[in-house]
């Protein structure tokens, strides 16, 4: 081969090397983007008069007055359309025949598309679902809503050899010539007279109980959840883990059980966290029953039993990266083998365990299918803590599977999705950068 | 509690001389602490024994009552009609198909990457990318799932085509060009030096424009490509890929560490470029430990069960041919988290232990594949220490 064309190849080379690296950057940059900007969405967003009106009424929050001032002012601006409306429902009563039976239907939808905009209209009964109680909360929905009102949607389904398209007509036309003719322009006009969109900061959402299965609310119960889940599963982790790992470095001999034992840690690494669900379910709660259904004691467990490997591990590497020296002038100086592991070893070591705990910790926290059957719920309060021994709990990361794929309005509580996701990331980030920063020190220290 | 035994031999004390009786309380001590740790140990690792029995007593009533042909060879799964069929082949090999779709993706980037971080990349980049492939890993599974739902699905259902299209230029220009330009000097090696270089040149235009025809082709095919659905084996496969590269690229740069620089300095004696000692010398090198990081990402892409629920569309189907990654699969491991709701589970149905027996399958998987490469890795350390 010629020179140049070996050069060449070397540059590839890297040059793939490279390439996949910055492709993983891309990766991480690409999936994290959205989760945060759509995420902050959740909190940051353009919130409408209704938003105001459910904390008000919901949550006692924000100034009484100058709300029910909001909400008659917008009620006045609102007030037009349905007088058009009811102008229009008068004079249907005189007519006959097939246009009425289209005025009719097209009325109905028209009443119906302006319920689920601005919420019910005055003098309606109140209706049972929170969601139908209350008009659009966020603004951008309430945008998507308005054409909702103003175009209906129609599909054509004219070319067998294609999937149906969409068409969107014109609602004024279903309306031409009557009295309720001026409410599509006046809505296209005055929309944020009716709903007054303006910036707010729903901090709250972190700490608020949802209502009406997520339509309304924060996230309150599944962060706790996912915090229940965590703590409990660390707390019968580390010990275990700990002690485990003091076992295998300190006192164990090469012999053929040790051996043993660390293939069975190995192979409890790499059992799929869909198994260890279900032997959740099979073992804690069918077998040793130690709650009637799901819970989060359940739930703990399992996650304990998924993450004591990486705890395991984690703790045997720091302690067999303690050096040498430091145990044998223990030993020397007459420590017993206990007193040398208790007071030089594990403080010496303890830096690079927490680090490994703080890592599972992490994957504790985001986890789904460990607790899909043994704890985690779709709707719930927030618990109290006696309550974790007994009681299921929604968790983040469960919820975001539910909500995604299983909520009955997947697209009206995308914000929520998003939330969730956000907030649930960020916890597992942070948790690693602390590592991360830890692993940075404790190199640094050693290498001193 | 084997804190008392060890006060006894602390310097304050006034002699260092014990008498029988502290000697035998500390004896008594020492074992009693020893068994508490063994104990504790034992506890926490035989727990996998644990695991393996549950799902393996909850399996085999399926075995018993249905026996195994029909599970492994029928593709006609219908667990809740009153007739019931529990084929489970099309779920088996929609696992293997996203589990090789996400091989397909992880192990070239993996290993490239790998290579780059231990070999090409000074060490202060190495300290800013190491980050980059924690939080890779680190990333929950269901914001995954979540993104490959919500974001990727609607991409590649609107513009999936043309994506694919692009993505086959990128990568095949430059392979192509590569593989031509080596391709030419082997050629025209033998040849003697007046025609070398003419020759060369044919063959460099003739192969390009050969390439680039089929590039085209291949580049317009994939554009024209109607996708029904952003929820099937392909979407999945790339984020299945990205999960599991962490793994692969961690445990084949530990390999590729392995190899020592000896034989790396040997090789650049004899006047090798990077390329050469890293192709010639170290890959066949570090072979072994490479073949246990792809098995551990293969473990890492089987057992996963956000993603695949999410967006793997779970059609129980073996697409039509078999590798077409555009259609939409089911794995066994969001067949036993759908299903697991639906199925009783107190009674213990067929549908109950069928989802058991899938268990099993995916338990057994895993756990040879941990062996294998457990004892590759070992026989690789034998070697090298020989």
């Amino acid at each position: 081969m010629r020179l140049q064309t070996r050069k060449l190849v070397d540059r590839a080379f890297s040059g793939s090397g490279v390439f996949a690296i910055a492709l993983m950057a891309a990766a991480l940059l690409i999936l994290l983007t959205p989760i945060f900007i759509r995420g902050c969405g959740a909190i940051f967003f353009t919130a409408t008069v209704e938003h105001r009106r459910i904390m008000l009424e919901k949550f006692e929050r924000g100034n009484r007055e100058t709300v029910e001032a909001e909400i008659a002012a917008a009620q006045a601006a609102r007030e037009p359309v349905y007088r058009m409306i009811a102008e229009f429902e008068r004079r249907l009563a005189d007519e006959s025949g097939a246009g009425r039976v289209k005025h009719r239907k097209a009325l109905k939808e028209l009443k119906k598309a302006l319920q689920v905009l601005l919420g019910p209209a005055p003098g309606d009964i109140r209706p049972m679902m929170m969601r139908d109680q209350y008009g659009q909360a966020r603004w951008e929905r309430a945008k998507v809503k308005l054409e909702r009102v103003l175009y209906r949607e129609e599909w054509d389904y004219s070319d067998p050899t294609k999937s149906g398209i969409l068409i969107l007509k014109p609602r004024a036309e279903d309306f031409a010539g009557t009295a309720a003719e001026g409410v599509f322009p006046y809505l296209k006009q005055n929309a944020d007279k009716m709903l007054m969109p303006r910036r707010t900061v729903y901090w709250q959402f972190l700490t608020d109980e949802s209502f009406d299965s997520h339509m309304f609310g924060g996230i309150w119960p599944e962060i706790l959840g996912t915090l229940y889940l965590t703590l409990g599963a660390m707390l019968l982790a580390i010990p275990m883990g700990v002690i485990a790992a003091i076992y295998l470095t300190e006192y164990a001999r090469e012999t053929p059980f040790v051996t043993f034992l660390q293939t069975c840690i190995s192979t409890l690494a790499g059992v799929p966290s869909i198994v260890f669900g279900m032997f959740g379910l099979a073992f804690f709660i069918n077998t040793l029953k130690i709650s009637d259904s799901k819970s989060v004691l359940a739930g703990s467990m399992t996650l304990a039993l998924m993450i004591l490997p990486t705890v395991i591990r984690a703790s045997e590497e720091a302690i067999r990266s303690v050096p040498k020296t430091y145990k044998e002038a223990a030993l020397s100086l007459g420590a017993g083998r206990w007193h040398a592991v208790r007071s030089i070893i594990l403080p010496a070591a303890l830096p690079g365990i927490l680090t490994g705990i703080v890592i599972s910790m992490g994957r504790a926290a985001g986890e789904t299918a460990p607790i899909i059957f043994t704890a985690a719920v779709s709707v719930g309060k927030p618990l109290a803590i006696w309550q974790t021994l007994t009681q299921p709990t929604p968790a983040l990361s469960w919820n975001i599977y539910n909500l995604a794929t299983e909520h009955e309005a997947v697209d009206e509580v995308r914000h929520v999705q998003y939330g969730l996701v956000l907030v649930l990331v960020s916890m597992v980030l942070l948790l690693n950068l602390v590592a991360i920063i830890a692993r940075a020190r404790i190199s640094k220290r050693l290498r001193v | 509690m084997t804190d008392s035994a060890t006060n006894g031999m602390r310097p304050d004390m006034p002699s260092l001389l014990l008498s029988n009786r502290a000697r035998l309380r500390l004896r008594i001590a020492e074992t009693f602490g020893n068994g508490f740790l063994l104990t504790v140990t034992s506890l926490s690792t035989l727990a996998v024994l644990f695991i393996f029995y549950f799902i393996a007593r909850d399996a085999l009533p399926f075995f018993r009552l249905e026996g195994f042909r029909e599970f492994f060879t029928s593709v006609r799964w219908y667990p809740s009609a009153g007739d019931a069929e529990f084929g489970a082949l099309a779920i088996l090999f929609g696992s293997a198909l996203v589990t090789l779709g996400a091989i397909l993706v992880a192990v070239p980037l993996g290993i490239a990457a790998a290579i780059c971080l231990s070999d090409v990349l000074p060490f202060a980049v190495r300290q800013i990318v190491k980050p980059i492939i924690e939080i890779l890993a680190a990333i929950p599974s269901v914001a995954y799932g979540f993104f490959a739902l919500v974001v990727l699905a609607p991409l590649l259902q609107q513009n999936g085509g043309p994506i694919l299209g692009v993505a086959v230029w990128i990568i095949g220009l430059p392979v192509a060009a590569l593989a031509i330009a080596v391709l030419a000097d082997m050629m025209t090696d033998r040849l003697p030096d007046r025609t070398r270089s003419r020759v060369r040149w044919l063959i460099v235009c003739l192969s390009g424009a050969g390439a680039i025809a089929a590039l085209t082709f291949a580049g317009k095919t994939l554009a024209g490509l109607h996708i029904s659905s952003g929820t099937n084996a392909l979407n999945v496969s790339i984020i299945l890929g990205i999960m599991a590269l962490p793994t692969v690229v961690s445990v084949s740069e530990d390999a590729l560490q392995a190899v020592g620089r000896e034989l790396r300095e040997g090789s650049y004696a004899l006047g090798a470029t990077r390329a050469e000692t890293l192709l010639r010398v170290v890959l066949p090198a570090a072979g072994s430990g490479i073949l246990a990081a792809v098995i551990l990402g293969v473990m890492r892409a089987i057992g996963e069960t956000m993603v695949v629920w999410m967006a793997s569309g779970n059609a129980t189907q073996i697409p039509h041919p078999w590798y077409k990654l555009l259609e939409p699969v089911r794995t066994l491991t969001a067949t036993i988290a759908g299903d697991m709701g639906e199925a009783d589970q107190t009674t213990g149905s067929t549908r109950y232990h069928v989802l058991f027996a899938m268990a099993l399958c995916l338990l057994v998987f895993s756990f040879l594949c941990n062996l294998s490469s457990e004892w590759i890795i070992r026989r690789a350390r034998k070697k090298a220490g020989a």
